[in-house]
C-alpha cells in the first residue's frame, strides 16, 4: 500500500467517524433559523452560543448526567467482576459441559432485545426494582456479559498457565491466584471490558426510558424527553447539551485509550 | 429417562422462550371504576409535561390543581415518539394508574388493553362539543375526555402565494395544482407543496384519497385500491414526479422548510404554528399562515380533514376518582381552559370555552377552525387495535408507488392485503 493509498483511506475513516461529531458541533453553534437552510453550510454563517446558554434553564440535564454515570459505571464494575470469574473458568479450567455453557452465553445475545425488554420489565415491576438504578444495571450486565466474557475468555488465554501454577506452588490459594497473579496481568482486558460495559450503559435508550422512570432517568433518554416532541424538534440545543455532558466521557476514554486498544488486540492473539 | 447435553439445552432453551413471552391476564371486570375510593392522590402522565411550549403551563396547571384538591399527583413524561409503547407497557404491567394524556389516535389500542374508564358519566359535566366528544369515543363508550380538538389540514404561507399570483385559495384538486405550478415557477428553491414523503407520516395520504371520493373503509371493509384512492396516488405521484412535492419530507421536515419562507403549502395540526413561528427567520411569518380548506376533485364537496386531538383518559385502579376529578377541571373549567389556550393556542373543546372572546379573537384559531377544524373526519383506522401497523402498511405502498417500484394500482392492493391481514 503506498503512502497515498495509506493516507486517502484514512482520510476517508476519518471522515466517517469524525463528520457526524463535526456536524453535531456545527448544528450547535447554529442559529435555529439557520438549522435546516438548504444547501446546508460546512460552517454556520452565524455562530451563536445561545445553545450552550440555554442548557443552565435546564437542571434536569445535571441529573440525567448524574444518573448516566451512576448506572454506567456501576454497570461497568459489576460486569468486569462477574465476567472475570465466568471468563477464567472458562480459560483455565476444563469440564463437563463447558463449551455448551460458552455457546450458551454467546447465544444470549441471540435475542431481539426488544423481546427481553418486556420480560425484564415484567420481572423487575413483580420484584419491585422498577424505577431503579439497580434495574437498569442488572439489565445492562446481562447484554454485556456475553462479550465480556469471551472478550475476556481470550484474554487469559494468553496468560501462561504456568505462571498460575507457580503461584500456587508458592502457597496461593484458588482466589489469591486470581485476585494477585492473573487480575493485574490482564489489567488491560478488564479495564477494556470495563469501557465496553460502560459505553452499552451510557448509550442505551429503550431499557433506560423504560425501566428507570422520571427520576432515574438518563441522559440518552432524558435529552430525547427535553428536546423532541410532538411540536418540537430543537435540534441544535439537543446538539449543544449532547457534546457538554459527552465531554467527561469523552476525557476518561483518552486517558484510557491505551488500555482499551491492549485489551482488544491482546485478547484477539489467542482464542 | 436419560438426559443428554442436547436435551439439557433443549429444555433451557425452552424455558428462556416461555420466560420471553408476555403475561397478559384478562383485566378484571369493574363495577364502577370511578367509584370514589377515598384516595386523593393519583398519578398524571403526559408528554406535554416535557415540551418545551407547554410544560411550564402544565406544570402549574397541574400544581395549582393539587393545591387546591389536598392531594398529591405524581406525574411522569415520555418522549411523544415512543409514549404509547411506554403507557402499553406499563398498562399491561399493571404499573400505570391515575389520568394520562393521549392523541385521540391512540383510544382504540389502549381501549384493547381493558384498563381504561369508561368516563361516560363525566363526560356530561361540561359542555363539551358533540364533535370533540366524538373522538373521544371507542365503540360508543367514552373512553377519553377531550382537551384539545381540531384536524389537520393544509396551511399556507399567504406571502408566497401572493407573489405567485395566486389570489384566492384552491378550492379544486385542479385549482390547487395550477397553485403549486405558480408556486414552482418563482424559482430559489421554492418547494410548492411539503407534503409528506416520509413513510413515518403519510398517514396524512387518507385525506387525500377522502378527496378523491374513496371511503377508504366502507361498512368496515378496508376499499383503499378502489378506483378514487388509485387516482389519488396516481395524481400524488404526478406532483412528486413533477417536484412539485419533495422527496424525504415529514412533519418536522416540512415545518422547517416552511419557517424558511420556501414552502407555498404544508399540512399540519394546529399547534404547528408555535413550532413553526419559532424556528422562522422573519418574525412576521406567523401572520403569513394561512389555513387552507382542502381542496376536493369536485367543487361543492364538502372538504374532509384527518381529525387530531389529545384526550384525558383515566386508568382503573386506586385513586381513579380523583383523576377523573382532575381530567374534568382541566378540560372542562374555564380557568384552565383559557390558561391553556393562551400559553398554548391550543383550542379547547367546551362551547363556552370555544366562545370566549380569547379564542375568537386570535385570527389563527377563528381561520383553521373555518377552514380545517370544522370539517374533520376520525382516521377510519383508529378503530383498529393495530392502527399503527395498519397505516404503515399504507405508507408503505405509497411510497412504493412514488419511487415507482409499484404501480399506483399494485401498491395499493399490496397494502389493502397487509391491511387486511392485520385487522383480522
Amino acid at each position: 500500500m503506498t503512502v497515498i493509498t495509506k493516507r486517502i483511506t484514512i482520510a476517508v475513516i476519518g471522515v466517517f467517524a469524525f463528520g457526524p461529531v463535526y456536524w453535531l458541533l456545527v448544528t450547535a453553534l447554529t442559529p435555529n433559523e439557520d438549522v435546516f437552510r438548504f444547501p446546508p453550510r460546512l460552517w454556520p454563517s452565524r455562530v451563536t452560543w445561545e445553545h450552550f446558554a440555554n442548557l443552565a434553564d435546564n437542571p434536569a440535564l445535571a441529573r440525567y448526567l448524574t444518573n448516566s454515570v451512576i448506572v454506567a459505571s456501576l454497570t461497568a464494575v459489576l460486569t468486569v467482576m462477574v465476567s472475570a470469574y465466568t471468563a477464567y473458568s472458562f480459560s483455565k479450567f476444563r469440564y463437563r459441559g463447558r463449551r455448551s455453557l460458552m455457546y450458551l452465553i454467546l447465544a444470549s445475545q441471540m435475542f431481539p432485545q426488544a423481546l427481553l425488554l418486556i420480560t425484564l420489565y415484567l420481572i423487575f415491576s413483580a420484584s419491585g426494582l422498577l424505577n431503579t438504578y439497580l434495574a437498569l444495571i442488572l439489565s445492562f450486565t446481562t447484554f454485556t456479559l456475553p462479550l465480556c466474557v469471551w472478550m475476556l475468555k481470550g484474554f487469559f488465554d494468553t496468560v501462561p498457565d504456568e505462571l498460575l501454577e507457580a503461584a500456587k506452588v508458592d502457597g496461593a490459594g484458588q482466589l489469591s491466584a486470581i485476585h494477585r497473579i492473573l487480575l493485574p496481568v490482564s489489567l488491560p482486558g478488564l479495564i477494556a471490558t470495563g469501557l465496553f460495559a460502560f459505553i452499552r450503559g451510557w448509550n442505551d435508550f429503550i431499557f433506560a426510558l423504560t425501566l428507570a422512570g422520571p427520576e432515574k432517568q438518563t441522559l440518552p433518554p432524558g435529552l430525547v424527553n427535553t428536546y423532541l416532541g410532538e411540536f418540537q424538534a430543537a435540534w441544535p440545543d439537543l446538539m449543544a447539551a449532547s457534546l457538554v455532558v459527552s465531554l467527561p466521557v469523552v476525557i476518561g476514554f483518552v486517558i484510557l485509550q491505551r488500555y482499551l486498544v491492549a485489551g482488544l488486540v491482546s485478547g484477539a492473539v489467542k482464542g | 429417562m436419560s438426559l443428554t447435553r442436547r436435551s439439557l439445552l433443549a429444555i433451557a432453551g425452552a424455558g428462556a422462550l416461555a420466560a420471553c413471552a408476555p403475561s397478559t391476564p384478562a383485566p378484571p371486570a369493574v363495577e364502577d371504576p370511578l367509584k370514589d375510593d377515598g384516595v386523593k392522590d393519583f398519578s398524571f402522565t403526559a408528554w406535554s409535561l416535557n415540551e418545551a411550549s407547554t410544560k411550564d403551563a402544565l406544570q402549574s396547571m397541574v400544581d395549582r390543581y393539587a393545591g387546591g384538591s389536598g392531594g398529591k399527583i405524581t406525574t411522569a413524561s415520555y418522549p411523544y415518539n415512543d409514549y404509547l409503547n411506554q403507557v402499553l407497557l406499563q398498562i399491561r404491567g399493571g404499573t400505570l394508574t391515575g389520568a394520562m394524556q393521549v392523541d385521540v389516535a391512540w383510544l382504540a389500542t389502549l381501549a384493547a388493553t381493558g384498563r381504561l374508564a369508561d368516563l361516560g358519566s363525566i363526560a356530561g359535566k361540561a359542555d363539551y362539543t358533540e364533535a370533540a366528544l366524538s373522538i373521544g369515543k371507542v365503540q360508543g363508550k367514552q373512553y377519553g375526555i377531550p382537551w384539545t380538538s381540531a384536524g389537520i389540514g393544509l396551511i399556507a404561507n399567504k406571502d408566497l402565494l401572493s407573489q405567485a399570483g395566486v389570489t384566492n385559495p384552491p378550492k379544486t384538486i385542479t385549482e390547487f395544482e395550477s397553485a403549486l405550478r405558480a408556486l414552482k415557477a418563482l424559482g430559489n428553491g421554492v418547494v410548492p407543496w411539503a407534503a409528506m414523503t416520509k413513510v413515518d407520516q403519510l398517514k396524512d395520504f387518507i385525506a387525500w384519497m377522502w378527496a378523491f371520493g374513496s371511503p377508504v373503509v366502507k361498512d368496515g371493509r378496508i376499499v383503499v385500491g378502489d378506483d378514487a384512492s388509485v387516482e389519488a396516488l396516481t395524481w400524488y405521484k404526478k406532483l412528486y414526479d413533477e417536484k412539485l412535492i419533495a422527496p424525504d419530507v415529514n412533519r418536522f421536515d416540512a415545518r422547517a422548510l416552511f419557517a424558511q419562507g420556501k414552502v407555498g403549502f404544508y399540512e399540519d395540526a394546529i399547534g404547528g404554528r408555535g413550532a413553526v413561528v419559532k424556528a422562522a427567520t422573519d418574525k412576521s411569518l406567523g401572520d403569513k399562515l394561512m389555513p387552507v380548506s382542502r381542496p376536493m376533485r369536485s367543487s361543492g364537496v364538502k372538504p374532509v380533514n384527518l381529525a387530531w386531538g389529545h384526550a384525558l383518559v383515566v386508568l382503573q385502579g386506586t385513586g381513579a376518582a380523583a383523576a377523573s376529578r382532575f381530567v374534568t377541571a382541566v378540560t372542562g373549567t374555564a380557568a384552565y381552559n383559557s390558561e391553556w389556550f393562551a400559553k398554548t393556542g391550543l383550542p379547547p373543546t367546551t362551547k363556552s370555552a370555544l366562545d370566549t372572546a380569547a379564542v375568537k379573537n386570535d385570527a389563527f384559531t377563528t381561520a383553521f377552525t373555518g377552514a380545517i377544524g370544522g370539517f374533520v373526519a376520525a382516521d377510519p383506522f383508529w378503530i383498529y387495535p393495530k392502527f399503527a401497523q395498519i397505516e404503515s402498511a399504507l405508507a408503505n405502498g405509497v411510497q412504493a408507488a412514488l419511487i415507482g417500484k409499484a404501480s399506483p394500482k399494485d401498491a395499493l392492493a399490496e397494502a389493502r392485503t397487509q391491511m387486511e391481514a392485520l385487522t383480522a
